[in-house]
């Protein structure tokens, strides 16, 4: 057991745990934030996707010992934000929501992109999204919402 | 087109899915859960001598079959009732439920799962349709394995062949598919403050969960409760198996008085969960001296693992659909279903359809290449038409729009001139296929078995309840149903109220499956929603209910000889790709998809749009990448990382098209869609690879080992 | 229950080590894969593990006499960020997995895992690299294809961490990168092709072929390589059938999950084949 400071969406936490545990573990069962899904449990399908200091990472592949001192943003923090939410207009627009088990993951790597590279072509969006799996739609009105939130939320980011 | 309907407005469900605030089965916070774990079996066909649980500690329980309540079945009812809720004598399939576990700590639970010693008398597995037709190990099933043995007959197919000046031989395979909906099986259990037992599950059927938990349990159906939770993704693979989890959870839930959850790791989800059917079907068709096809005598004969389940109906889809669009005068079909000690085969978007539609659009493909035709003028001398005759010696009542479909896609792809343009064996090639897809039930399903009911009721604040038991999975139900009522009552989409059913609060409108929702589903909220509004002015609160009837001049359908109408309408569709393969690697790469498809009228054109994209990559997969195989009835590839489903770098941008084509019994016009996006391309890939490769492309999926196999060392 | 430690020094992390046997965990996307129990359960590891990823001193890519060091807490992402980093290194990298997961993966732990079907760890033998490896006793310094000694085994002692990848300078004119996946991205290899050579004066200066997933560990052939080196690329054209029927002796895969020994094997030739009759020997002068 140990105690690990680090602050999600902006909250700072002080959590006493196995530091071996699973960050998506700690989110989804010890601070509720649901909005981050399990959908494999080994990297692949980045359905567990948040942001770690402000870089994208599957939070079912981090033990939570290393995490401290860290930020961590999940959906529920990102769709409080003027980016989370020219995200979520773009792909309600694009289409880009059938099931919706994918694609809070899918906001977090669009955003991870955007914070990088504001304008992407369709090219490098299909890029940053390659590590989040979809079985619904096929991806293509995915891309037109990353594309989309480019280009109405210029300047957000 | 009717405008006002097909104009996309934004999905009711985008925002609270995006933003993560949806809540799924797992996200559902219940007091004091605990989890259920399967004890599995690790044999694939043997008798169970004994079953030794360990000491367990406070807290944590064993539930079999000892503990079904009296006036209970061990038995999952579904369509049929082989499938038993615990193993009670023999296990039939590696995974088959022994018993389950219940506990507060999953790792706990895993560690005493492990110490469970079962003792075993092994008996001879068979693990492939040719080792149970050979009756291996004696039988499975019955006499000879199959669960259904159907036969068709349309014309005279032996007069056919006795004038026939050539016969061509060809056989098809198909392979399991893994549904890889996005969020694993879950279901949670615990006895309500009412007493009735409450099931809350991610699935698609929530009326077949509450007759498959009343019968296991022996109680009235009306004693349980099932609501639907936010559902991600289902594909057919959450039609059956929710029942099959929920059963023996029910049986925990009542024993042990407090709520369980049942939530599936990855990894037990592909190992054990249902796949479609592999297939193979075989093809002898009669030509005559100038190449007119004559007849076709085919043997469809499909993989349905350990326990029946659906796979009949699954088998008759699949015989339904394998004369596809063409009207071949004189046709014999016989179709089987075996048994083997593989997990179960069950629905799976399209249900025995796409292995139909593969197997015949593969074979006139071949029959093209063997007697030097064009593929498109061979396939289009046969088109069904208005009036035709189908297998099952119904007719096709609707207008059939596959020329302009077909000159649709062309101009679209510019098939016919890249046809020209690429030489056979170039690595360059382009592929089409053409289906079509029933909608609803096979047969007279809807007005025998299902008998769907809709209710509407307009409440005292104005809102309008609609109340169906079909759900939202993905396809866009919630913004489709609530468009069909507000458009008929004249009422904001948002004045529609559409919860996730609840068994105790909707009527039975029947399962979410079969492109049934809109299709038959939706002309009865369409119907409901008319009443309502004649009647709107009656009172504050106003009820209606409309139950389903077949529409008229039907061939009525003889389910004992399977003969007359099968499906009252169709959606049509075609597909072309375009690909190059790598002549290093045999590696694909897919330069062009389009898609026309006639679904009579868009409920939603970005709804629409969004079936088709996801259903041919879905199908892609199925055709490419997604190869499953089995090894002593285990899956070989059992994580996501090894059964792999396309991401957003393996396919190009699909262009689409719908042609209109308004259907009198649907809502607005409109027939099914979900399925019929899936059932083309597979098809119409392969067909571009062996365009590619000059070889003929017998198997799905067609993998770079494959087209190696193909390309270098010949399959003809 | 296993242990886990945090330490902030690397003299901390080698003295633990040696103490308690801890494994090193970087970046650990191999780890929790590898140990992963099923899901809501912490992963099972064998041993105490020891997160290393903190540590400033293994977060360096630096210039080196004659070549790059990259710590071995680098994630792939920041590899692939870096300018001095080898061309082939990089190709090899963007193959790997996708964005979210090189975010957190290290080369390091790549090359510990030793999975023959690794793909930095393919490019990293066609580059000549080395590991460091420290304990509180000293440091040595292993070329990759001795370090790695089979499938999931390396020659790690029980007092060492694997704190740097040493990469010899890259005077490659021409090189070649190739992974045959299970699909387009975020993919697993069935095999891969990681070649590099310097030609000048057309004279095969050097070469080195090294070919992943055919064999229980990458396949490179120091001799084949010498027979090449040092010759006109007229001179290797006469004997290019030869050497091609030598490195097809070395090529021995194996069928599993992701392909077929005879796809792969066929497949490793025809790319080994294409960089030598289609690459190496087109260029000017042959």
């Amino acid at each position: 057991m140990a105690t690990i400071n680090f602050s999600v969406n902006g909250t700072s936490h002080a959590i006493d745990t196995d530091p071996l545990r699973r960050l998506l573990d700690i989110l989804r069962e010890d601070l509720k934030l649901t909005g981050v899904k399990e959908g494999c449990g080994e990297g692949e399908c980045g359905a567990c996707s948040v942001l770690k200091n402000g870089i994208l990472v599957n939070s079912c592949m981090i033990p939570i010992g290393t995490c401290e001192g860290t930020e961590i943003i999940t959906p529920e923090g990102l769709r409080e934000t003027v980016q989370g939410k020219a995200i979520i207009d773009a792909y309600g627009e694009s289409g880009a929501v059938q099931c919706g088990f994918c694609t809070p993951g899918m906001m977090m790597a669009t955003e991870a992109l955007l914070r990088k590279n504001p304008s992407p072509s369709e090219g490098e969006a299909r890029e940053a999204l390659s590590g989040n799996l979809c079985r619904c739609t096929g991806y293509d009105m995915i891309i037109d919402g990353v594309l989309k939130a480019a280009e109405r939320g210029k300047g957000l980011w | 087109m009717n405008k006002k309907i097909s104009t996309s407005i934004k999905r009711v469900d985008a925002g609270i899915k995006t933003g993560g605030a949806a809540r799924y089965i797992g996200d559902i916070p219940f007091d004091g859960l605990l989890y259920g774990k399967i004890v599995r079996s690790s044999r694939a066909r043997a008798t169970i001598k004994s079953v030794s649980v360990p000491a367990l500690p406070e807290g944590y329980y064993y539930i079999d079959a000892k503990d079904i309540p009296s006036g209970g079945r061990n038995r999952i009812e579904m369509i049929k009732d082989d499938w038993p809720v615990f193993a009670d004598e023999q296990v039939r399939f590696i995974g088959e439920t022994l018993g389950l576990l219940v506990g507060p700590d999953r790792k706990e639970l895993n560690r005493l799962r492990d110490e469970v010693q079962v003792e075993y008398e092994d008996l001879t597995p068979v693990f492939s349709i040719e080792e149970s037709e050979a009756l291996k190990g004696g039988p499975i099933h019955g006499e000879d394995n199959t669960y259904a043995d159907y036969r068709l007959k349309k014309g005279d197919p032996d007069a056919a062949f006795a004038k026939a000046a050539r016969v061509i031989e060809d056989t098809v395979r198909t392979g399991f598919q893994e549904h890889i909906y996005m969020e694993p099986q879950g279901v949670v259990a615990r006895t309500e403050d009412d007493g009735k037992l409450g099931i809350f599950f991610s699935g698609q059927c929530p009326f077949y969960v509450r007759h498959a938990v009343s019968a296991t349990m022996g109680v009235p159906e009306d004693q349980v409760r099932v609501q639907q939770a936010v559902t991600g993704g289902a594909f057919g693979g959450k039609e059956h198996y929710p029942d099959v989890i929920s059963t023996p959870l029910a049986v925990a839930a009542r024993k042990i008085g407090k709520p369980i959850g049942l939530f599936f790791d990855r990894v037990e989800d592909i190992s054990f969960t249902p796949k479609r059917h592999p297939s193979v079907t075989r093809f002898k068709t009669a030509l005559d001296e100038e190449g007119n096809i004559l007849g076709m005598d085919i043997d469809v004969r499909i993989d349905a693992g350990a326990y029946e389940s659906c796979s009949m109906v699954v088998l008759q889809r699949a015989i339904f659909s394998v004369n596809s669009v063409y009207n071949i005068p004189n046709v014999k079909i016989r179709g089987r279903a075996f048994a083997t000690n593989n997990v179960p085969s069950d629905a799976y978007r399209g249900f025995g359809a796409p292995q139909g539609l593969f197997a015949i659009e593969a074979h006139m493909s071949h029959l093209a290449r063997a007697i030097k035709v064009d593929e498109l003028k061979l396939k289009q001398q046969y088109l069904l038409k208005q009036g035709d005759v189908t297998v099952t010696n119904g007719r096709i009542h609707e207008e059939v729009k596959l020329p302009e479909i077909i000159q649709r896609i062309d101009e679209m792809s510019g098939y016919s001139k890249k046809l020209k343009e690429y030489t056979p064996g170039s690595w360059k090639g382009v592929g089409v296929s053409l289906f079509n897809h029933g909608s609803g039930f096979t047969g007279n399903g809807e007005q025998e078995i299902i008998k769907g009911v809709v209710k509407m009721r307009k409440r005292a604040d104005g809102l309008v309840d609609l109340l169906v038991s079909n759900v939202e999975m993905g396809q866009g139900l919630q913004t489709t149903f609530r468009k069909i009522a507000a458009m008929v009552l004249e009422l904001p989409v948002d004045s529609v109220v559409y919860n996730d059913p609840n068994t105790d609060l909707v009527p039975d409108s029947g399962p979410t499956c079969a492109s049934r929702s809109i299709a038959v589903v939706g002309y009865l909220v369409q119907e409901a929603a008319k009443k309502l509004k004649d009647r709107w002015k009656e009172s504050d609160i106003v009820e209606v209910r409309q139950q389903y009837e077949p529409p008229e001049g039907l061939i009525p359908w003889d389910q004992a000889n399977l003969q007359g109408d099968a499906y009252p309408s169709y959606g049509w569709g075609a597909n072309v790709i375009e690909v190059e393969v790598d002549p290093l690697t045999y590696e694909v790469t897919t330069k062009g998809i389009w898609a026309v498809h006639d679904v009579g009228v868009a409920i939603d054109e970005k709804v629409v749009e969004g079936q088709v994209d996801g259903g041919i990559i879905q199908a892609l997969g199925y055709g490419s990448l997604e190869k499953l195989e089995v090894k002593e009835g285990r899956f070989q590839q059992k994580t996501m990382a090894d059964y792999t489903i396309p991401t957003t770098m393996d396919f190009p941008k699909i262009k689409s098209a719908l042609v209109d084509n308004p259907y009198e019994y649907g809502p607005f016009g409109a027939k099914g869609a979900g399925e019929l996006v899936f059932d083309g391309a597979a098809a119409a890939f392969a067909d571009a690879v062996q365009m590619a490769i000059n070889g003929d492309v017998k198997q799905i999926p067609v993998t770079p080992e494959y087209i190696m196999e193909v390309r270098e060392d010949g399959n003809n | 229950m296993v242990d886990s430690y945090r330490p902030l020094s690397l003299k901390e992390a080698l003295d633990l080590r040696a103490d308690t046997g801890a494994m090193p965990f970087a970046g650990g996307t191999d780890l929790m894969v590898r140990y992963r129990y099923e899901s809501g359960a912490i992963p099972d590891y064998p041993r105490p593990v020891m997160f290393v990823n903190q540590l400033d001193d293994l977060r360096k890519i630096r210039r080196i006499d004659h070549g790059l060091s990259i710590g071995a807490a680098v994630t792939m992402t920041e590899v692939l960020d870096h300018d001095d980093v080898p061309e082939i290194l990089k190709e090899a990298l963007l193959t790997i997995a996708a964005p979210g997961l090189r975010n957190t993966a290290t080369i390091a732990g790549n090359i510990c895992n030793a999975s023959p079907a690794g793909d930095s760890i393919c490019a990293l033998y066609a580059l000549d690299a080395g590991v460091k490896l420290q304990s509180p006793g000293g440091e040595r310094i292993e070329p990759i294809y001795q370090f790695i000694t089979g499938p999931g085994k390396i020659d790690l002692h029980a007092d060492e961490i694997l704190t740097e990848i040493i990469i010899p300078e890259d005077h490659s004119t021409i090189h070649l990168f190739k992974k045959v996946g299970t699909r387009r991205a975020n993919a697993l290899s069935k095999l891969t092709l990681s070649a590099v050579a310097r030609i000048s004066d057309s004279r095969i200066d050097e070469i080195r072929i090294a070919i992943g997933a055919v064999a229980p560990t990458v396949v490179r052939s120091l001799e084949l390589e010498k027979r090449m080196e040092g010759r006109s690329l007229k001179e290797v054209a006469l004997e290019a059938e030869d050497i091609l029927r030598d490195y097809d002796a070395l090529v021995q895969p194996i069928d599993d999950q992701r392909s077929t020994a005879v796809y792969r094997k066929r497949v490793a030739m025809n790319l080994v084949r294409h960089f030598l009759l289609g690459v190496v020997l087109q260029q000017k002068g042959a």
